[in-house]
């Protein structure tokens, strides 16, 4: 676990780089959110709750909000990815998109009521609500490209020599 | 499936709530432990935010400065080899000019506050939109302490809420949890003045009969000592008083820019407040 999860910590690393330095203050896209959605696609349960320890613990660090509200909303994304994942067998990139947008929506609702209990915000404000999901939406739309990034990670995992326990070794002739 | 993997997603999930909880509850009660682990994280991951800030500024100069120009020398076959030296040295100039206009406006700003402060440069912002704060390359090593006043040459930037090692943690004064004694210029009537994300602010519990007029400017009152009195937090953008209650609702526009922040002083003696301008 920790080869792939040291992999998409950095992963998420660079994409808050990119927000923080080019799409900071223009663009609001919650794009580590998306990358932990699909990496809870994945199989292994413990990696995706550990980048969503990392991830969030980043984002906390940054934000004047208490240390442990983007770990909560870490778990709702995490909890939706495992959903999708069992119950609604996700094999189309379009789907795929469709659930991130459901996962980011949930998301939303944990981070606007947990937000509300702490006197941060008053609840689902009209401004702020369209703003949010303005960036939800935008969020959602880059699910293929976040896939194939994913998918690219894994990739170059298996060809650095990296294996899921879960999978089986390649096939080898006998007596080879 | 064996008993012990039949519990070990739900014992995950429930170790991970516990934990999560947990920390929100301590963080609610500022522990010491989670600050610690806060200033870990930006130790770690600033100073790559600094180098690949301080890359993108040079190869934002290398471009104005060269690439630029030998395009413009292949389209403009007829201008000499001279002048391109003096269009180099003229983006130089005009870089070095436009720091040095900066930096005369902070060496004013500190005149002005006639108190003693630190230059510090803002390397990162929290990108998300459930706050406001920025990231500046200035921590306990320089002096800097929690509470501590920010500015630029503009007007109020906000103040120092975490203070690492080599960084410090600013609320900008447009955070939901910012709030601040401000009064109008004009007519000196006082308020709270509230952020409200995005780049806004609003100055509440000022009262209907009060005269507050789009254009005015809002000041620090330097009642409450946080921030130097006379320093300006903005301007009246709206001013509302056809809502229901005792109070008018007054839309407040920061004067500084507070999404493209550069060079910014710390003052570094909270509890004194500047004479009146």
């Amino acid at each position: 676990m920790i080869a792939p999860l040291i992999a998409f910590s950095l992963v998420g690393l660079l994409i808050f780089y990119v927000q923080t330095l080019v799409l900071f203050p223009y663009v609001h896209l919650r794009l580590l959110a998306l990358l932990l959605f699909y990496v809870g696609l994945r199989p292994s349960l413990s990696l995706t709750l550990a980048l969503g320890l990392v991830l969030g613990c980043l984002q906390d660090s940054y934000a004047t909000t208490p240390q442990g509200l983007h770990w909560g909303a870490s778990l709702v994304l995490v909890a939706m990815a495992r959903f999708s994942r069992r119950r609604l067998l996700l094999q189309q990139l379009g789907f795929q998109a469709l659930a991130s947008l459901v996962a980011l929506a949930w998301q939303e609702v944990y981070l606007q009521l947990v937000t509300f209990m702490l006197g941060y915000q008053p609840l689902f404000s009209h401004d702020l609500t369209r703003v949010h999901g303005m960036e939800i939406l935008g969020t959602a739309a880059l699910g293929p490209l976040m896939h194939l990034l994913v998918q690219g990670v894994d990739d170059a995992l298996r060809r650095l020599g990296w294996r899921p326990r879960s999978e089986p070794m390649p096939y080898q002739p006998f007596g080879e | 499936m064996h008993p012990q993997g039949r519990y070990r997603t739900p014992l995950l999930l429930v170790l991970t709530l516990l934990l999560v909880f947990t920390v929100l509850s301590l963080s609610l009660k500022r522990s010491p432990a989670l600050r610690k682990v806060q200033g870990l994280v930006v130790a770690m991951t600033a100073p790559g935010l600094e180098g690949l800030s301080y890359v993108g500024r040079s190869a934002k100069q290398l471009w104005l400065g060269y690439f630029y120009l030998v395009g413009v020398r292949r389209q403009n076959a007829e201008l000499q080899r001279q002048l391109e030296e003096y269009k180099q040295r003229g983006v130089h100039f005009e870089e070095a000019e436009q720091a040095l206009t900066r930096l005369e406006g902070l060496l004013d700003l500190k005149r002005q506050v006639a108190l003693p402060v630190i230059g510090a440069r803002v390397i990162a912002y929290d990108p998300t939109l459930w706050s406001s704060s920025a990231i500046i390359n200035q921590g306990k090593a320089q002096g800097v302490k929690e509470g501590l006043p920010v500015l630029a040459p503009q007007g109020i930037v906000g103040r120092i809420v975490e203070v690492y090692p080599e960084y410090s943690k600013v609320m900008l004064i447009v955070d939901r949890k910012s709030s601040a004694d401000a009064m109008v210029q004009r007519t000196r009537v006082r308020g709270m003045l509230k952020g409200k994300g995005g780049n806004r602010g609003s100055l509440e519990f000022v009262p209907k009969s009060a005269d507050v007029q789009v254009g005015d400017l809002v000041l620090a009152s330097g009642l409450v000592g946080l921030y130097p009195k006379g320093l300006v937090f903005g301007k009246v953008t709206a001013a509302n008083k056809k809502n229901p209650g005792v109070f008018q609702e007054i839309e407040v526009t920061p004067s500084v820019d507070l999404s493209a922040l550069e060079e910014v002083l710390v003052v570094k003696v909270a509890t004194l407040t500047l004479s009146e301008p």
